[in-house]
């Protein structure tokens, strides 16, 4: 029987080895029921093999997991009717159509009720129904496994990074599909190495770096606690500006355009800052002040970046 | 076991099968075109005409119905050479394997034997013949055999020794109704081998069986409906095969329950095999190698193409452990011969093996990834 309980998964020192490869070390952590959680890190980080073994395809080294009260290393039968699982890379068959395939994966659930209709249109597939799976692109394919992953109108839905592969359009057309799944109040497990992705959609996010869960909360809180500054960057006309911040006591930067970035604790050292330069006559043709983001706490928590080719593009 | 299950995935099996041309050709169209192919060399061999070029240095009336009698006891097609020419020069030129010179005086030499009893009289026959050539072996074995008959003949006396031909068989049966059930069994088992080794590693390459095994279908679901599928397409492959068989070389084969039996066992053999063989080769080419390094000598080894007795004496008895001589006898025993006895006891060997490596199969076959 499974026991009551206010998470949808709790993993006590989970620790998952492939040989002498230890790809996860120790973890714990919950998640809460109706919540989207994110795991966020880079590639070969142990998000997959987490969230494999919270899928129950993969059994432990060690430790324990929990999933809707359940022991996932012993009641596969119990659980795997109430998840739904994008895994990595998700593929189908080639020829079946889109509306064969949600069928079909339904038909596997017996799920006698599926709304495939409904399905289609949360996904925003209505007009590609009949069109067969080989002929989708990447983003249309993913929205197809978003839906598949609901078709037995799972408790706990596992994406396993969602958009990866995707161009930004397609990307967001996956988002949005996920806002829906938020408001409709579902558990979701996300795993992602896209920190723009974890802070749109994630109450709660998990930073994995190397095996370890390094940081966790709200996104909010994750930025206070690990990253608590402003961000002040001036466009200068020449290079007065530099020298005055810095005489200041601050240590300004220049970046890839010659701009001077300067990192403050408080919003009145920007004040600060600004008048100096007005006092001083130093010019500067524009500037920028904004918080951190979840990329500069993953930075300043591990020394590496969460990608190697960030795209430049930012979340609608 | 899931009947829903099980159906929901052979739908989607059939619906793929038969969106995809290229799949369906080797299934329908592949066995078809070797059932022509060797249809056609073996219906030509029943009926064997040999070409023979014969040159006749005598130009009597008795040289020339030797000649006729050669043509018509021996199966030849004969053309003239000119007595003038040199033979030897001729098979060369001419790129002829034989040509069969009859000596000047035979009918001189026929009449002294004939008339005046003269058995010291004798006639010389020459084959000139080129020994590279593969079938002239047989040609000279059939002009013997008149030859010898002639003497015979000349000698006055009766045989001694005679012999008389009785089939085992009720019917008069030709090669190619040997062929067919060979054909049968060798195609069941290419579809039944490669259809899962290709699908197997293919799903798992792209994942999907990943995603499989987060859904309620359960390994003997996967399986059966795999089974049942396959067993669908044999059945259909089985069907072309016999209809282009009856249509074209008008085939007399006996089509009982033993032909589906066969075909399912055939199947459970070879899905077994591939199962086994996904488990231990995961990538998609060195699956389909290890595919092809179980085929091919099933292929040519356990009878499907040409009778085993024609092989060395190692061999047959390696044929013997073959599963596919096992299907190749039992189907040939029930739709040839209609021996129910020896398919039974065919049946109860490949059951035995179908059993094992099929069981093996499902052992290997893992939906978890590697623990």
């Amino acid at each position: 029987m499974a026991k009551e309980t206010e998470y949808a998964i709790e993993v006590e020192r989970l620790t998952k080895r492939y040989g002498d490869l230890l790809a996860v070390n120790d973890i714990s952590f919950t998640v809460s029921k109706g919540e989207v959680f994110a795991f966020l890190g880079p590639n070969g980080a142990g998000k997959t093999t987490t969230v494999e073994v919270i899928e129950t395809i993969r059994t432990p080294t060690s430790g324990k997991v929990t999933l809707l009260g359940m022991d996932v290393t012993k009641k596969k039968h119990g659980i795997v009717p109430r998840i739904g699982v994008l895994p990595q890379g998700f593929n189908s068959f080639d020829r079946i159509t889109v509306r064969e395939t949600i069928q079909y994966y339904s038909r596997l659930f017996c799920c006698m009720n599926t709304n495939i209709d409904g399905l289609i249109e949360l996904v925003n597939l209505k007009d590609k129904a009949k069109e067969q799976y080989k002929n989708l692109s990447g983003g249309l394919k993913q929205r197809l496994g978003i839906a598949i992953a609901l078709v037995n109108d799972p408790e706990v839905v596992f994406l396993d990074e969602p958009t990866t592969g995707l161009d930004p359009r397609a990307r967001r057309e996956v988002w949005e599909v996920l806002l829906g799944l938020k408001k409709k109040g579902k558990t979701v497990f996300l795993t992602t190495h896209y920190m723009e992705e974890a802070e749109l959609l994630a109450d709660t996010v998990a930073i994995i770096s190397k095996g370890k869960v390094i940081a966790m909360g709200s996104p909010g809180e994750l930025i206070e606690h690990n990253a608590n500054y402003l961000a002040l960057t001036l466009k200068p006309v020449d290079g007065k500006v530099f020298e005055i911040v810095r005489k200041m006591g601050f240590e300004p930067v220049l970046d890839n355009h010659k701009n001077v970035e300067v990192r403050v604790e408080h919003a009145y050292d920007v004040q600060e800052i600004l008048n100096v330069l007005k006092d001083a006559g130093a010019l500067y043709l524009g500037l920028d002040v904004r918080k951190p983001n979840l990329e500069e706490v993953f930075l300043k928590l591990t020394g590496e970046a969460l990608r190697e080719n960030q795209p430049n593009m930012e979340p609608e | 076991m899931n009947l829903r299950i099980i159906s929901a995935n052979l739908v989607v099996k059939l619906l793929n099968f038969s969106r995809e041309k290229t799949t369906m050709f080797f299934v329908i169209a592949f066995p078809i075109i070797l059932i022509l192919l060797f249809g056609t060399i073996f219906m030509s061999q029943d009926n064997m005409e040999y070409h023979l070029c014969v040159q006749d240095l005598d130009q009597t009336k008795s040289s020339k119905e030797s000649i006729k009698a050669l043509e018509v006891n021996g199966n030849f097609k004969i053309t003239m050479v000119d007595p003038s020419v040199n033979a030897t020069q001729y098979v060369r030129e001419n790129k002829v394997n034989l040509v069969l010179i009859i000596p000047k005086g035979l009918e001189k030499s026929l009449t002294r034997r004939k008339f005046f009893n003269d058995f010291q009289t004798s006639v010389t026959i020459t084959y000139i013949y080129d020994p590279s050539s593969s079938s002239v072996s047989t040609k000279m074995d059939i002009l013997n055999g008149v030859l010898a008959g002639v003497n015979q003949e000349l000698s006055g006396m009766p045989p001694f020794i005679k012999s008389v031909k009785k089939s085992i068989l009720t019917k008069k049966y030709r090669f190619i109704e040997f062929f067919v059930p060979g054909i049968i069994a060798m195609a069941v088992m290419t579809l039944s081998l490669f259809s899962t080794v290709d699908s197997e590693t293919e799903l798992r390459q792209k994942g999907i069986i990943r995603k499989l095994s987060t859904t309620p279908i359960t390994r003997t679901d996967w399986i059966l409906s795999n089974i049942l599928y396959q067993f669908i397409l044999a059945v259909i492959c089985t069907i072309a095969m016999l209809l282009v068989s009856y249509a074209v070389f008008h085939v007399s084969l006996h089509i009982d329950a033993w032909l589906p039996a066969f075909i399912l066992l055939d199947v459970f053999a070879f899905v077994g095999i591939g199962m086994i063989l996904t488990r231990f080769a995961r990538e998609a080419q060195s699956a389909a190698a290890a595919a092809n390094a179980v085929s091919l000598p099933m292929m040519f080894l356990s009878g499907s193409f040409f009778p085993i007795e024609l092989m060395p004496g190692f061999l047959q008895k390696f044929a013997k452990i073959l599963p596919l001589f096992y299907v190749n006898e039992g189907l040939r025993a029930a739709m040839i011969f209609e021996d129910n006895m020896a398919a039974l006891r065919d049946a109860a060997i490949i059951s035995v093996f179908a059993a094992v490596v099929f069981i093996l199969g499902i052992i290997a076959t893992k939906w978890e990834e590697d623990k």
